[in-house]
Order: structure tokens, then sequence, then C-alpha cells
């Protein structure tokens, strides 16, 4: 048929795909989920410890603990939500079931800030451990330079597809976790045992406990603490047996989280004043694990930990920073599938296949996010605040949704259903959805209010997603009701 | 003795050969063979990520193994597949069919002056639940 004949629609050849469905090779157990979130909880201790101190000081492990409590309520909402819904895309996945496009499209906006300030902060923290090894990394602009250069390495091998070596992830994590657990042994041991009277007073003595309002904003920044959760349930598409193994996975980072952080944070109290642990300039906020290695009460214990801890770090944070550029790709090539994002950002790249148009953008945007680093060091505090703001309303979106589902979709299946519910109008309603739901909305709103950076930058985000979102849909609309062409929908299913 | 018999294809020029291969020693046993063409997705991409030109390429690919072994009469059953790896992919398939054999076929590469089989085969042949026939043509037949 001439191409240059307008077609009429008995011209189009329907060829049915070959099968139904293309199979998907489910591999993933629970060892290689739990090293997935951990590779993400796991890393942010290594910096959010520091934030939080920064504004919580000696109150630090209060905060951990509420925002632990919390953590509890999202991992289960989660575990319930992808056992029931395992397709990649997290609570953007959920919110889409439970509501409409619209509120999938803005849970999934909020989320990939959360992935940006994510990458930006690990990238960022990198730096001050290596500086064990090289000093001149401790300059301001050295180590902004450094972090930016970190994102557009990353950038450049996920544009190529160059492969992480997944055994490598999971040596370092184990390694990671066996580290955590010696340090936070010898704390007990060394320096807790001897004189516990240092972690009350570094706790509570006077000038270490902070105001009832820092106090709120040190639980809001913990949150920084407890990520993992959104990064297992991108994988739901390649788990086996996703009903049973991700509600495993989700039960044991709990556990191993709760317990390693519960003791880092306490034996970083007993290691160190609250305000050595707080100060980004002359302390350890940006590598406070490194100051817990550095006040060890043994030279030769100094000696082993502090380059070991310097490793391991980098290599765990270069993980998470990774890990949240494969996060942000996986995502905007989700949304722009769902046609919720224009096409353009989803583009596969012919030659490497891979998502290269939304890498580099948002790559791009991370290391613009860096550049207040050359002049304010504080500033990866407003970094955790941007993201504490895009990850509280994203998990308040999944909490609302599988709460919703109970009410819209009770005879869906659920394979892992949560436990202690509430009867509301003949329906189960989920306690620590409710809980979650309004702890979250409710310290989001501590952070809309108390950090204007994090405000105005938070809303502008989600102003601009709005806008691309009804501009493409407008788009969308007036390029159908102006096409001559009619297209058969093919089923999926 | 070879009752099922797994294929895995990739465009390559010893397809055409494998499956003719496969296609006599299935029919000799009154077997079956599947033939499976694997999409590598890469880790920026969630796993059904729908890449049309790869899609296409595999069915193209499976159109021709169709043709081949109506040519052999042998009974063939065609199959795409997409993972993050291709050698697990293989091993996986192999496992849930329960297939008797893997029949690979393999041209001469060489990496850096040596002989190489590349990454999947050797993941296949440590892996493998069941015996593994690797056919390369002879570079007289190319």
């Amino acid at each position: 048929m001439p191409d240059n004949l307008p077609r009429k629609p008995g011209d189009r050849v329907f060829r049915p795909r070959r099968i139904k469905r293309f199979h998907l090779k489910r591999v993933l157990g629970v060892p290689a989920l739990f090293s997935i979130g951990y590779g993400d909880v796991g890393s942010s201790i290594y910096y959010a410890l520091g934030v939080v101190a920064l504004v919580a000081l000696g109150a630090t492990p209060i905060a951990l603990g509420v925002a632990g409590v919390i953590y509890i309520f999202n991992a289960l909402t989660y575990a319930e939500g992808s056992a029931m819904i395992p397709e990649g895309g997290g609570s953007a996945s959920y919110a889409r079931h439970a509501f409409n496009n619209l509120i999938g499209f803005i849970s999934g906006w909020v989320l990939m800030l959360s992935y940006i300030a994510t990458m930006a902060i690990s990238a960022y923290t990198i730096p001050p451990y290596l500086s064990y090894f090289w000093p001149v990394l401790n300059n301001a602009s050295i180590s902004t330079v450094v972090a930016m250069g970190i994102i557009g390495f990353l950038m450049m091998i996920n544009v190529l597809g160059v492969k992480e070596s997944t055994r490598l992830n999971i040596f370092f994590i184990f390694v990671d976790v066996v580290t955590q657990v010696t340090i936070v042994v010898l704390g007990i041991v060394l320096i807790l045992r001897v004189n516990p009277s240092v972690l009350v007073q570094n706790m509570f003595g006077e000038g270490n406990w902070p105001s009832t309002q820092n106090l709120v904003m040190g639980i809001a920044l913990a949150a920084l603490c407890f990520t993992g959760v959104e990064s297992v349930s991108q994988h739901g598409q390649e788990t086996r047996h996703p009903e049973k193994r991700m509600p495993q996975a989700y039960v044991l980072m709990i556990v191993v989280v709760l317990i390693l952080f519960a003791g880092i944070s306490i034996v970083a109290l007993s290691a160190m004043t609250p305000q050595m642990l707080g100060d980004p300039v002359n302390g350890w906020a940006r590598d406070p694990v490194a100051g817990i290695a550095a006040n060890l009460p043994s030279q030769m214990l100094q000696d082993i930990f502090k380059p070991l801890v310097a490793i391991l770090a980098a290599s765990i944070l270069l993980t998470a920073t990774n890990a949240g550029l494969l996060g942000i790709s996986r995502l905007t090539y989700n949304l722009s599938t769902n046609h919720q994002l224009p096409a353009a950002l989803g583009r596969v790249h012919p030659r490497f296949r891979t998502p290269y148009m939304a890498i580099i953008i948002f790559c791009a945007i991370a290391i613009f996010m860096l550049a207040p680093g050359f002049t304010n060091p504080d500033f990866f505090a407003d970094l955790g605040a941007l993201y504490v703001f895009g990850s509280l309303l994203c998990f308040a979106f999944a909490h609302a949704a599988i709460i919703s589902l109970r009410i819209k979709k009770s005879d869906m299946t659920r394979p892992f259903k949560l436990r202690w519910n509430i009867n509301f109008k003949g329906k189960d309603l989920p306690v620590t959805a409710i809980l979650g739901l309004l702890s979250n909305i409710g310290i989001w709103i501590v952070v809309m209010v108390t950090q204007p950076f994090s405000r105005w930058a938070g809303l502008g985000w989600m102003a601009g997603g709005l806008v691309i979102y009804f501009v493409y849909f407008l788009y969308r609309r007036f390029r159908k009701e102006h096409s001559n062409d009619w297209e058969i929908k093919l089923d999926k299913k | 003795m070879f009752k099922q018999i797994l294929v895995p294809v990739a465009g390559t020029h010893a397809d055409e050969e494998t499956i003719r291969l496969a296609c006599q020693l299935a029919k000799r046993d009154k077997g079956k063979v599947w033939v499976v063409s694997v999409v590598a997705i890469k880790r920026a991409l969630p796993l059904d990520a729908e890449i049309q030109s790869e899609i296409k390429k595999a069915e193209e690919i499976l159109d021709k193994v169709e043709n081949i072994a109506e040519e052999e009469g042998g009974e063939v059953e065609t199959d795409v597949l997409q993972a993050r790896e291709v050698g697990p992919a293989i091993v996986d398939e192999a496992v849930e069919r329960g297939v008797s054999l893997i029949l690979m076929g393999i041209s001469y590469k060489q990496r850096f002056g040596q002989f190489s089989l590349g990454n999947v085969v050797p993941y296949v042949l440590k892996n493998s639940p069941c015996p593994v026939i690797l056919y390369q043509q002879s570079s007289v037949a190319k």
C-alpha cells in the first residue's frame, strides 16, 4: 500500500501476539529483597544520624524510636499492598488502584522528589567518609564537586546499561550489617557499660535537650533513616511468590533495622556529645558513623574501624545513590507508559535499551540540587527535609490507598492481610494503616509549617508536576479528537 | 531419551541448524521442542517494560524458527521471555518445564584473541538441571 494514500480502517493488518503475554522470569527471594531494602535503609544511618542530631540533639534516640514506630506502620502497609498488588510502582500503583490516575500520578511524582533527594544526599555524604583517606575532601567545594561527579558517573553507566554486580552488593550489605552490629556491641561494652551516666548526660543534660519544635522536626527528619519500603515494593514483579516473600522481607527489615538503629544511636550519644554529632563543619554530622569509630576507646579499634567504616560507608552510599537513580528511572517509565507523563520521558535508547531521557534529566536535577553545597554545608539538612516532604506524603498515600481498598474492594484477594482491624460499616480497616496515615500526615504538616525550604521547593515540585500532567492530558485529548486514525486497543490480558 | 528439549535462540547463524537438530532429536523420541527467545531488560527499566524493537526482533526470530520446524515436520512451541539476565532465565525455564535436554547453538567468537563462550553458555552449563548439548556450525559451512 503506497504511503501517500490515506489509510482506511480496513487497511490495518491485525496480527495477534504470539502469546498473550510474555513471561516474566521472577527470580528474587527473601534474601535478595532484604538486601535491596537494607541497601537503601542501611545506607541512611550513615547520614541521617547526623541530620537528626543537628536538630534533635540529645533526643536523637527518642526521635529515631518514634520514627521507627511509624516505620513499622509503613512497612506493614506496604507488606499488604505488595502482596495484593505485586507490580512495580509501589504507592503510585496502590493509589492508582484505590483512587484514580491523577492520585496515582501525584503519589508517584512526590516519590520521584524523594528519590532525587536521596540521590543527592547519599552522593553528598560519600566524600566526608572518604576524607579519611583524602583529607582534602573535607573542603565543602571539593566535596560538592566530587558528589556531583559521582552522580554524573552513575548517570553515564546507567545510560550505557552497565550491569551492577548483585553478589558484590549482597557482600557489602552483609559486611555492613556485621560491622554495625560489632560497633554497637563494642560501644555498649566499652563505653556505655563503663560509664552509663555519659549517655544520660548527653541526652538530658543542660543544653542537650531540644525545644518541642525541634524535637518534632527531629522525628520528621528521622524518617530519613527508615527508607527501603518503596525500593522493595518496586521489585514486586520480579519476586517469586510475592504474596509470601514480600511480607517476609518487610518483617525481617523491621526487626533488623530497628535493633541496629536503636543500638547505633545510643552508642553514638555515648561516644560523643550531641553538639559534636550534629555539627556539620567541625563535628560528625556528615559522617556520624565515622565519628563513632573515631571515638572508640582504644587506638587499635580506631585503627581497624575508621578505614573499614570509610570503605563500607562509601560503597553502601554509592549503592544507595544508584538505587535512587534506578528507582526514579523505573518510576518515570511506569508513569509515562500509563500516560501520566509525556512518552518522551520514558523513551528507551535504541542501542543501550535504557530510559536515557529520564536518567539524564533527573540526574541533572540532582546535581543542581547539590549546588548550595559550595557555600552552605548545612544545606544537607534542607535536602533531608525535602526528602521527608516527599516520602511522608508518599507513605500517606499508601496508607490511604490500603484503607480505601479495604472499603471499595473488600473482596480483593489479600495474601497478607493486616491484623488489628476496626470494623467500620461492615468493613475491616487496619489500625496500623490508620495510625500510619495520621502520623505521616501530621509530621508532614509540621515539616510544611516549620521548614520554608522544603515547603516551597516541595510545593513548587508538586505544582510543576500537576502542570505537566494536565498539559499532557489536554494534549492527548486534543490529539485524539483531531486524529483520523482509529486504533484497536489490544487487551493485555 | 529426549522427550522435551529446550532451545534458546538469539537470532544468530547457529539457530537454523540448532532447530533442525532439535526437531530431529525430538522426532526420534516422539518428543516436543520448546524454543525461547529471552529479552534481557536492564535494571533501569521495570521488568515488564515493553521494548517494541526487542519484542519485534524476538517475534521475527521465532517466526523463522516456526518455519524451519515446519520444514522438518517437528512439533515446536515458541515463547518470548523477559528477564534481567538470560542465563538464569534459561535455567529457570528448563526447571519449570522439566525438560530433558537444553540444546544451544553457539558461534565461534573470540575475546582478546581467545575463544569465548560468553556469559550465558557457561552459566547454563554450570547450573542446568539436565544435559546440555552445544552445537556449533563448522567455520567451513559458514
